[in-house]
């Protein structure tokens, strides 16, 4: 059932089993997950069902860089379905080396494994509709395919490796039809929780509340909660309830809003391929785009002392006119027509000359049979499609490509969000971003592009030429890596390092769960929100567990006051 | 002794395997009957024409008979005129019936059902059909209902060759919400076998069963495992929009060209119709629990992939 919570008398009182805080990927799945449960479950999505500008501004925050960290009300969508709404579809699980201690890689370690989020992968494959959970060309597909870069045999770097897309699926689109019929489920509309209650011995959360933009307030009362408002809006959530605890809720030891982790990654160099490779897209038999990557191994992580890393053949910077490809150059022309969270990376907001741009228009006039067929294949296989082409392809005649990069940011207890003194307009502290790199950081990426350039020379497929100098200048040009929002609340067996044990819960508070990737205590290669549903459901698993043994002494009752 | 059992419908989809699986018995005699059926004596098995909507008939057919299998399909009205004609036997004494009822029963109902579940229709002609014919079958003592889900496997036309040539043609593939109901298959063997079982045990006179293997799939699901097995992959994703254009616009002309096609016998070549009512059941979320066929009937289901497989390579000698 969706209710509106502008539908609700003001002071009204909800109660139930659980409450998840947040109707994005990780709020749906866990919801998804308990219908038939036999659990009364109740979801409080803070926006409606579309883009609301005054819901959306909630959002906004200050970020102390802004040239390395894009502003707070982008990559976040406040309205059912979450940033799914806009998300690009990626979806990949973390490494089985992500949840280990690495000694190289400070601060590294979960206190679970790749094996216990395992049995909830393929199901998270499922909700996100990126197909099976088969993660290697050989296990994918039946027949063979043809190899990525040919003749690139190397014990230091794989190819068969595969990245999945979703459709990419807006889980509050998609879903919404079982949210209605649910029958063990309420979905609240418009409920922004503004403060989480806790009893004076700071052991349980007694009450939450929530407020409508309008003005209503109404309280929730739940045996579990469950927080799955996103890595950036549950730290906010949990540093501003301060009644109880003067740091916020789960932040006894000053754990919480530190280590927050991006990822870093940027497009450099160029290689040159003796012969014609593979950087298109392999279709699975259920239809997911799937795309292989170069991805360092495990031993050679642990050997070199690198982060977890990987890279994707790439087009030339579009800018450049100088790649003569009328199909980047008409990208560029049309930045316009770009949503913010895509232009970035593709031009990043650069302005050029009038002469430049007039190269460019050339560059579509000379190429306009290539530039004609990319329109056809934008129009039909990504605008009218309902599984869209994830990305832009652009083969190169000339076997000449840039390298794409996507890397494992060090956890850094000095990249952090705080509460900024700003106020939103419910009140809430905003939030401020104080996001950083480390040297660790560039020195991970650098000696990974180090070994990659040699052993393309060594395998004789090419040549991989790029300026070292400038590692950390392409690694940042961008700033973090939008989107991904990892860290700030880091899962640990003891409170003084972690917000989180390793079933969720915040240290010290019985009835309170964090769903998302604020938990993670690494950033991996992979985007985080297929591990995060991963995680999510195993949470969901853990509350059904715990519901067979209900405390005592709780009030269900529901209403007004008269 | 030998039983001598009418089976009505034979030349149907689920009769054919009902007549084959009796003949294959030691204890059955089936009388395989159907409204177009040419009369023979074939290997064990007595073929005889008859309108089971017609009393007079029926009242002769029916004497001497052991046992009858309703397996009647076709009309609403068909159905529940042969029902009568079953059902109206007063003599308490009377051949055990095994009637063949359906999961459209149920209705628009979701989640999990069980055989107590109120029989409502309502979804169309067919469901308010079959709710009429159980009404029927539930005043005669020595009949046992069975509520079989979606009956597949080699010579199936509703939900193998159609939905093979749909798959095939990249009409269906991956729906979506559209394809997010349970499909509650069961695979024709199983039928043969429940209809068997269900005959020889008197403790379940009176009874009914659903009949779906156990953890059904979704539909999304049933299309691609056997799309693979059709060898028809990909499947391709489609819209919400595109599917319920093709249920609401496109269905009653294709419906009208198959119909002309299958008078000068060009039926294979018009592309199956997806009816609307069709399109709804690909979304309805109702899980058919068969716990009660198993404990009773003693019944084990077919497993899916081997099901598909001899129904993909049986679909491929039919479509060439």
């Amino acid at each position: 059932m969706i209710i509106d919570a502008f539908d609700l008398p003001e002071g009204h009182v909800l109660a139930a089993d659980v409450c998840i805080v947040g109707g994005g990927a990780v709020g749906l799945s866990m919801a998804l997950h308990l219908i038939g449960s036999g659990l009364d479950v109740l979801l409080l999505e803070a926006g409606g069902l579309d883009v609301e500008t005054d819901t959306q501004a909630l959002y906004r925050g200050e970020v102390a860089d802004e040239t390395m960290h894009s502003p707070l009300d982008r990559y976040r969508e406040r309205r059912l379905g979450g940033s799914t709404t806009t998300w690009g579809g990626r979806s990949m699980p973390f490494d089985p080396i992500d949840f280990e201690v690495r000694d190289y890689m400070p601060h590294s370690g979960w206190p679970i494994g790749r094996e216990d989020l395992d049995p909830y992968f393929p199901e998270a494959n499922r909700l996100c509709e990126a197909g099976r959970f088969l993660y290697t060309v050989e296990e994918a597909f039946d027949t063979p395919r043809q190899p990525m870069m040919p003749g690139f045999d190397s014990a230091i770097f794989t190819t068969n490796t595969l990245e999945r897309f979703s459709c990419p699926t807006d889980f509050g689109r998609r879903y919404r039809h079982k949210l209605e019929a649910a029958r063990n489920l309420r979905v609240i509309l418009h409920a922004n929780v503004t403060a989480v209650g806790l009893n004076p011995e700071a052991t349980v959360v007694e009450r939450l509340t929530a407020r409508t933009l309008k003005g209503r307030q109404i309280g929730i009362r739940a045996r579990q909660v469950v927080l799955a408002n996103g890595g950036l809006e549950s730290t906010r959530l949990l540093l501003a309830s301060r009644d109880v605890m003067d740091k916020g809720i789960g932040n006894g030891h000053d754990i919480l809003g530190r280590y927050y982790m991006c990822h870093v990654a940027g497009t450099i160099g160029a290689i040159q391929f003796n012969r014609p490779v593979w950087n298109g897209y392999d279709i699975a038999d259920e239809g997911t785009y799937c795309r292989r990557r170069i991805a360092i191994r495990p031993d050679m992580q642990r050997r070199h002392r690198t982060g977890n890393i990987i890279a994707r053949l790439h087009h030339p910077r579009i800018t450049d006119p100088g790649h003569g490809s009328g199909v980047l150059s008409m990208l560029y022309l049309a930045r316009m027509f770009i949503p913010y969270e895509y232009g970035k990376r593709l031009h990043g907001g650069v302005k050029l000359g009038l002469g430049t741009q007039v190269r460019h228009a050339v560059n579509v006039v000379l190429d306009s049979p290539n530039t004609i067929g990319f329109l056809w294949h934008l129009l039909r296989d990504r605008r009218l499609a309902e599984r869209k082409f994830p990305s832009i392809i652009v083969r190169s005649k000339r076997h000449l490509h840039s390298l794409d990069f996507h890397a494992e940011q060090e956890p850094n207890p000095e990249s952090r969000v705080t509460l900024s003194d700003q106020r939103d307009a419910l009140g809430l502290p905003r939030l401020r971003v104080d996001w950083r790199y480390t040297r660790g950081d560039v020195e991970s990426v650098s000696r990974f592009l180090e070994l990659l350039a040699g052993e393309i020379a060594a395998t004789g497929v090419g040549r991989f030429e790029y300026d070292p100098e400038t590692v950390e200048r392409e690694m940042t040009r961008y700033g973090a890596y939008g989107g991904h929002h990892i860290g700030t609340a880091r899962m640990g067996v003891s409170p003084r390092t972690s917000v989180v044990d390793p079933d969720c819960r915040v240290h010290g508070i019985a009835n309170l769960y964090l769903a998302g990737p604020a938990v993670f205590p690494t950033s991996s290669q992979a985007n985080p929100t297929l591990t995060a549903i991963a995680l999510s459901l195993r949470l969901a698993a853990h509350l059904r567990r715990r519901a067979s043994a209900r405390p005592a002494g709780f009030d269900a009752t529901e209403g007004s006051p008269s | 002794m030998s039983r001598r059992i009418l089976v009505l419908g034979a030349d149907g989809f689920i009769g054919r395997r009902v007549v084959s699986a009796l003949a294959a018995s030691s204890w059955a005699l089936p009388v395989a009957a159907g409204r177009r059926s040419i009369p023979s004596q074939d290997g064990g098995i007595d073929r005889i024409r008859l309108d089971a909507t017609d009393a007079k008939a029926m009242r002769q057919a029916l004497s001497g008979m052991d046992g009858v299998v309703n397996c009647v399909g076709g009309g609403a009205e068909t159905m529940v005129l042969a029902a009568r004609q079953i059902f109206g036997m007063t003599n308490q004494s009377g051949p055990t019936v095994v009637h063949l009822s359906s999961m459209a029963v149920y209705g628009p109902a979701s989640g999990d059902v069980d055989e107590d579940q109120p029989l409502q229709g309502g979804t169309g002609p067919y469901a308010d059909a079959k709710v009429e014919c159980e009404r029927l079958a539930a005043g005669y003592p020595r009949s046992v209902v069975l509520r079989p889900g979606c009956v597949y496997g080699p010579g199936g036309s509703q939900w193998s060759e159609r939905i093979a040539r749909l798959l095939v043609a990249r009409r269906i593939g991956e729906l979506g919400a559209g394809g997010d109901g349970i499909a509650n298959l069961v695979h024709v063997n199983d039928v043969g076998a429940a209809v068997l079982s269900a005959w020889r045990r008197t403790e379940c006179w009176g009874r009914a069963y659903n009949l779906t293997q156990a953890s059904p799939p979704t539909w999304n699901d049933y299309f691609f495992d056997y799309a693979r097995a059709l060898g028809a992959v990909p499947i391709r994703r489609l819209s919400g929009r595109r599917i319920a254009i093709a249920a609401r616009l496109l269905a009653p002309p294709v419906k009208l060209a198959e119909i002309a096609a299958g008078l000068v016998g060009l039926g294979g070549l018009i592309p199956p119709p997806i009816p609307p009512s069709l399109a709804r059941l690909w979304r309805q979320e109702i899980r058919l629990l068969s716990d009660r066929a198993e404990c009773d009937l003693g019944l084990r289901w077919t497993d899916l992939h081997r099901g598909l497989a001899e129904t993909a390579s049986w679909v491929a000698s039919r479509l060439g």
